[in-house]
């Protein structure tokens, strides 16, 4: 007699796919998950509780560490709060220059995704081409910012550091080399049969569930929900630009994958526009006074990030440290729905389903 | 198997291209001017206000100051100055609020060391830290 029980698996803290430390306790039947537990917190460092000793240009260096691939749009959310807080106009050339670099750097975190995704389900060469040209981008970051990931480039009125000689070009011709690339990347993956087969119809959820459990970014927009916070409420000077938000059906791997490779390309469109129309000269840097203490009062901001919906809240009781702040992180948001998921799924679809939802664990875990 | 033979032909393509690797630890490896790396601190400009202390986020600068020594000149020298770069994270906000340009960032950023001791850097180190020291400091 054959005698089957139930077994506990434990996969990571240090499972490569994870991108991080990340667990997560299995109960598997043969090769069918039953019951899958996420367990967090490894990188947990308290960012919020840190900020509440912190003055506000204190506080975005740490920003740069939540979401460690997109961080430029983590230093925008915090500046962007205390500017609506202290209703701060910002100066054209200083707009231009956020946007530039928060769009390249959704550029960037969409190819880490790209290639590490693919590395996860057994591809490793296209992991090689994207890291080619996350490169060139983390390049003309580290030019115009001084660091390669942890930039620290935004300030509460403006951006610390104008465009160098020549940045303003290198980016123009960025843009049609990795169009050129991407139609590569289209070539050499999403035709490919192994890569298809593996994707479709796999970790599919609908649009009630997507909407139920407050997903965002592309793990909402692939269930046909058109909503994009760059279209929907236009922050910063994104109402400038001629853009579309790729929306698709079906809500499984497949349809994420399209959805973020249109948003490379689309992406790619707003940074031909802000290249195009940014002005020759300007102020970088609004009139900010030298400690910045922000009314008493509350508010929320909430911005696009390359995963989703990033929020900021801040509490301010009128001094130069916040009262209490609160980062609604989407990568911790979207990971809720991994239980769900996973329930029912063959163990060879759990790291095409945890990829697809494309977490960063700094972010998960605050 | 059409799409397969498309991604070889990508593949393929891509085996006449220039290598993008960098020869790195082989050959040092440039970074831009605005690269921020291990500080140079220059004792002679420095004034004692003690806002690079305050402003640090991880507070891991360290400074003493003493007295002047010709009675006739007021205000400060340095005595001491530590930067402790177990908890540096390089953010330049120490050079940003430095009113005398005393202590500024350099292109260096090899930081690895064989025990934590050694990462307290104190002021004749960073003294002594002067090659590729950033032109462009305020922005």
């Amino acid at each position: 007699m054959i005698r089957t029980e139930e077994m506990l698996l434990n996969v990571g803290p240090q499972h490569p796919s994870t991108h991080g430390v990340f667990r997560i306790v299995l109960k598997i039947d043969g090769e069918i998950i039953t019951d899958a537990t996420p367990v967090i917190g490894y990188l947990h460092r308290g960012t919020e509780k840190l900020a509440e000793d912190l003055q506000y240009t204190q506080i975005i260096p740490y920003t740069d560490r939540m979401d460690y691939l997109s961080a430029m749009t983590n230093n925008y959310v915090i500046c962007h709060a205390v500017e609506t807080m202290m209703d701060m106009e910002i100066p054209d050339r200083a707009e231009y220059l956020r946007v530039l670099v928060m769009e390249l750097g959704r550029v960037a975190s969409h190819l880490v995704w790209f290639g590490t995704y693919l590395l996860d389900i057994g591809a490793l060469s296209p992991f090689l081409y994207a890291f080619r040209e996350r490169e060139m981008i983390i390049n003309l970051l580290n030019e115009i910012s001084g660091a390669r990931l942890t930039f620290n480039y935004m300030r509460v009125g403006g951006v610390k550091w104008d465009a160098p000689d020549g940045w303003i070009e290198k980016v123009r011709e960025f843009v049609p080399h990795m169009r050129k690339e991407l139609a590569g990347y289209h070539d050499l993956v999403s035709g490919n049969e192994i890569f298809l087969n593996r994707v479709h119809d796999v970790g599919t959820y609908s649009k009630e569930d997507a909407l139920a459990y407050s997903l965002s970014g592309a793990n909402l927009r692939c269930t046909g929900v058109d909503w994009d916070l760059r279209k929907q409420e236009p922050y910063s000077i994104y109402d400038r630009f001629n853009f579309n938000v790729p929306v698709t059906e079906k809500g499984d791997a497949w349809s994420r994958y399209q959805c973020r490779m249109a948003e490379i390309e689309e992406s790619l469109k707003i940074v031909e526009q802000a290249v195009e129309q940014f002005p020759s000269e300007g102020a970088i840097m609004a009139k900010v006074p030298r400690i910045i203490k922000p009314p008493a009062g509350e508010t929320y901001v909430r911005i696009e990030s390359p995963r989703g919906e990033i929020g900021c809240y801040i509490a301010s009781k009128g001094k130069k440290e916040p009262y209490r702040l609160k980062f609604r992180r989407p990568s911790f948001y979207n990971l809720q729905i991994l239980s769900k998921l996973l329930k029912g799924e063959n163990i060879a679809n759990l790291i095409t389903i945890l990829g697809g939802i494309d977490i960063v664990l700094g972010e998960v875990d605050g | 198997m059409k799409g397969l033979m498309k991604g070889l032909k990508y593949t393929l393509k891509n085996l006449s291209k220039e290598r993008v690797t960098y020869a790195y630890p082989d050959e040092p490896l440039e970074m831009p001017d605005r690269f921020r790396g291990i500080q140079k601190f220059y004792p002679e400009k420095c004034i004692v206000c003690n806002q690079c202390a305050n402003v640090c986020p991880t507070d891991c600068i360290d400074l003493t100051g003493k007295k002047h020594p010709d009675p006739n000149k007021k205000g400060k020298i340095i005595d001491t100055y530590d930067i402790n770069f177990e908890i540096c994270i390089l953010c330049d906000l120490c050079t940003e609020v430095c009113p005398t340009e005393a202590i500024v960032m350099t292109n260096n950023f090899e930081l690895a060391e064989y025990s934590r001791d050694e990462l307290f850097k104190n002021l004749e180190w960073l003294d002594e830290n002067d090659t590729n020291v950033r032109k462009e400091n305020k922005a």
